[in-house]
């Protein structure tokens, strides 16, 4: 055998060794932009390492939107499918969609009576994700919630309600823009509020039954979309309305809250632009913390996701890092947060506004309905 | 001709794996979802991709063929310049210039033109402070024309490298003899010096179009999605709802139209050879 042979094959060797485990790793999974990952890697994970020495956090990203909890999902499917003992993550923070599906495919453990946080939720989104019974198996991370960002230059009174924004858009063509279906969640929450407002029975669509039949009662409704959107802009993404919105191209859109307010402190959209919830009620969605059935550290998973579910860490994480409204009940983070952050975050929106027109996704049946009669009759 | 030693054989196999394991099981494997629904054979996943995104189909076609026309042109006349040009500055200028695009990744294109083509972007901007357009005529590109500029500005670059390569090879004493009968140099580019690299050409544009047709990152940056690219159409499908046939079927129809542009190439590659051989 050759020198080099021999060195290659000790270097191949080296690669497959295992890598010298540390004394415990706590693989957490996370779906969502960068800023998710970040916030794992650095201000829970070093936090969590702090109070249990020993301990590896190790922050994964799988991508942002539906498809970045798509791929945990694939993931653990593929470790139960494959009879594994221990599945590869501990911790997942996912979408509402995916959890469900997880849940209901029994591959999340049941974690939250056991930790002391637990009680503090009183989110319903805790115990429904788009319409599976999920109690127990999730705890929110944060709620985030879309709104109608607008330009007070531009719009001196601002709709109130779909109806009233329908009227404007006729009246100020090309100068309110939404990201469609394809372009990221904000305008998709749009259109399923559209449907809620325009298509019929709006509770049915939140709570089930799922009935496959109803879709067909969404025609009007859908139709008037297609000729709204005569009069608006398609944007490229939630950044894209986000970036018309700052450069004066458009004078209203619907915006994630949390997106509006980060970029307005990060200088990139004009302090003084608003936000409105339409009524009757535009969607918003939580992300969950869970843990997979056969996490290898399911007992260090629990203590991670009690730390970062407690009331210090939702005020100064959540909220004030991010502009999420947070996964417990808000009453629990009075007293933690400065007055100004408290106020900015509850000022457009009031407390008011969220619990009347702040609504859930539509069950996952129907959701995906509204996602394909829209390809089919305001796309086509 | 030596026999293979063990060695060798030992020092491709990764590669084949690789290609076995990355290319080839998956390829086979979106082929079996594309067609079968419950284990049995079928063309409903084509029937939905067709109800659902004939247009983007057609919108698909329409953008990169018309990229590819722009990126022709483009290229011969930059290439043209490059090599038939007397004015020494403009071709060390160009030189020095047409490559940039080359190094720059696509999805950083897209954020680029994101900003640059919008209605109140760079572009506009300057344009209006330059005094050549009113703030009020500005338009945003940010729809199929944006794709097309962001197309044909970050592949034309590609083309021109290899097109100018064969052109700097080719017998020069040719485009001289036709200067010296008095024939333009537009003429002499279009007569002598294109039939000869004819065939770099079109394999450029072919693995243009080819690249073009597997961007994602473009159509999702630059444009709304109404319509939209094939590329955005899968990654839709299977986001959005996790319907990975339908999203095959797609990829199914795209290989179907690179497998049209292959067929171009290899045929006229073949009668080149047939021709040359005689």
């Amino acid at each position: 055998m050759s020198t080099k042979l021999k060195i290659a094959l000790a270097l191949a060797a080296s690669l497959t060794l295992p890598a010298t485990a540390l004394a415990q790793t706590l693989n957490v999974a996370t779906a969502g932009d960068q800023n998710m990952v970040d916030y794992i890697k650095d201000f829970l994970g070093p936090m969590f390492e702090k109070a249990n020495p020993g301990v590896k956090v190790v922050a994964v990203g799988t991508g942002p939107g539906d498809s970045g909890s798509q791929k945990i999902y694939e993931k653990l499917s593929a470790q139960k499918a494959a009879n594994a003992d221990k599945w590869d993550f501990d911790v997942i923070v996912a979408h509402q969609k995916m959890s469900g599906q997880m849940v209901s495919e029994g591959l999340l453990a049941k974690y939250r009576e056991k930790i002391a946080t637990g009680a503090l939720v009183t989110s319903p989104t805790a115990s429904n994700a788009l319409g599976t019974n999920v109690d127990g198996f999730v705890m929110p991370m944060f709620q985030s919630q879309t709104a109608i960002a607008y330009n007070p230059d531009m719009v001196k009174a601002p709709p109130a309600t779909y109806a009233d924004l329908r009227e404007w858009v006729k009246a100020n063509p090309k100068k309110f823009g939404y990201n469609g279906i394809k372009g990221g969640m904000s305008g998709v929450a749009f259109t399923a509020g559209w449907v809620y407002a325009f298509g019929g029975d709006a509770e049915k669509l939140i709570k089930g039954p799922y009935e496959a039949a109803t879709k067909a009662s969404w025609e009007a409704a859908l139709a008037e979309l297609k000729a709204f959107n005569q009069n608006a802009v398609i944007t490229p993404g939630n950044a894209g309305t986000l970036d018309m919105l700052n450069r004066g191209e458009i004078a209203m859109g619907p915006v994630w809250v949390d997106m509006f307010y980060t970029w307005m402190n990060d200088g990139k959209l004009p302090p003084t632009m608003k936000l409105k919830l339409l009524s009757p009620g535009m969607p918003g969605q939580p992300m969950y913390y869970a843990v997979p059935a056969k996490a290898a550290q399911a007992e260090l998973a629990a203590k991670f996701i009690a730390m970062a579910t407690s009331p210090q860490v939702q005020a100064d994480g959540i909220v004030k890092k991010f502009n999420w409204y947070p996964g417990i009940d808000a009453k629990h983070l009075e007293g933690k947060l400065d007055d100004a952050t408290w106020k900015k975050l509850f000022s457009d929106l009031t407390p008011d506004d969220l619990s009347k027109n702040a609504k859930p996704f539509p069950i996952a049946p129907y959701f995906n309905d509204i996602l394909e009669s829209y390809e089919k009759k305001v796309v086509n | 001709m030596p026999r293979p030693s063990l060695f060798g054989l030992l020092l491709v196999a990764p590669a084949l794996a690789l290609v076995a394991a990355l290319f080839l099981w998956p390829l086979g494997h979106s082929l079996m979802a594309a067609f079968t629904l419950n284990g049995d054979f079928s063309l409903a996943h084509f029937r939905k991709a067709f109800e659902l995104y004939s247009n983007d189909i057609v919108f698909t076609l329409l953008i990169i063929g018309l990229s590819t026309l722009l990126i022709a042109v483009i290229s011969i006349a930059i290439a043209g310049v490059l090599t038939l040009s007397e004015t020494g500055w403009l071709v060390a200028v160009l030189k020095q210039l047409y490559r940039w695009p080359l190094f720059i990744p696509f999805i950083v294109a897209g954020q680029c033109m994101r900003t640059f083509l919008a209605k109140n972007g760079m572009m506009n901007n300057t344009l209006v402070s330059l005094g050549v357009l009113d703030p009020s005529m500005t338009t945003s590109f940010l729809d199929w024309r944006g794709i097309v500029i962001t197309f044909v500005w970050k592949q034309a670059p590609f083309v021109i490298l290899m097109l100018a390569g064969a052109m700097a090879s080719i017998d020069r004493s040719t485009v001289e003899a036709g200067r010296n009968l008095g024939a333009s140099r537009l003429r002499c580019l279009i007569e002598i010096v294109l039939p000869q690299v004819g065939q770099t050409l079109l394999v450029a544009l072919v693995l243009s179009f080819v690249t073009m047709l597997s961007v994602l990152s473009v159509p999702m940056m630059v444009a709304g999605s109404q319509p939209t690219m094939l590329t955005v159409d899968m990654a839709f499908r299977i986001n959005a709802y996790g319907d990975y046939p339908t999203a095959n079927a797609l990829g199914v129809i795209s290989y179907g139209i690179t497998a049209i542009v292959a067929w171009i190439y290899l045929r006229h590659n073949l009668r080149q050879h047939a021709e040359g051989g005689r």
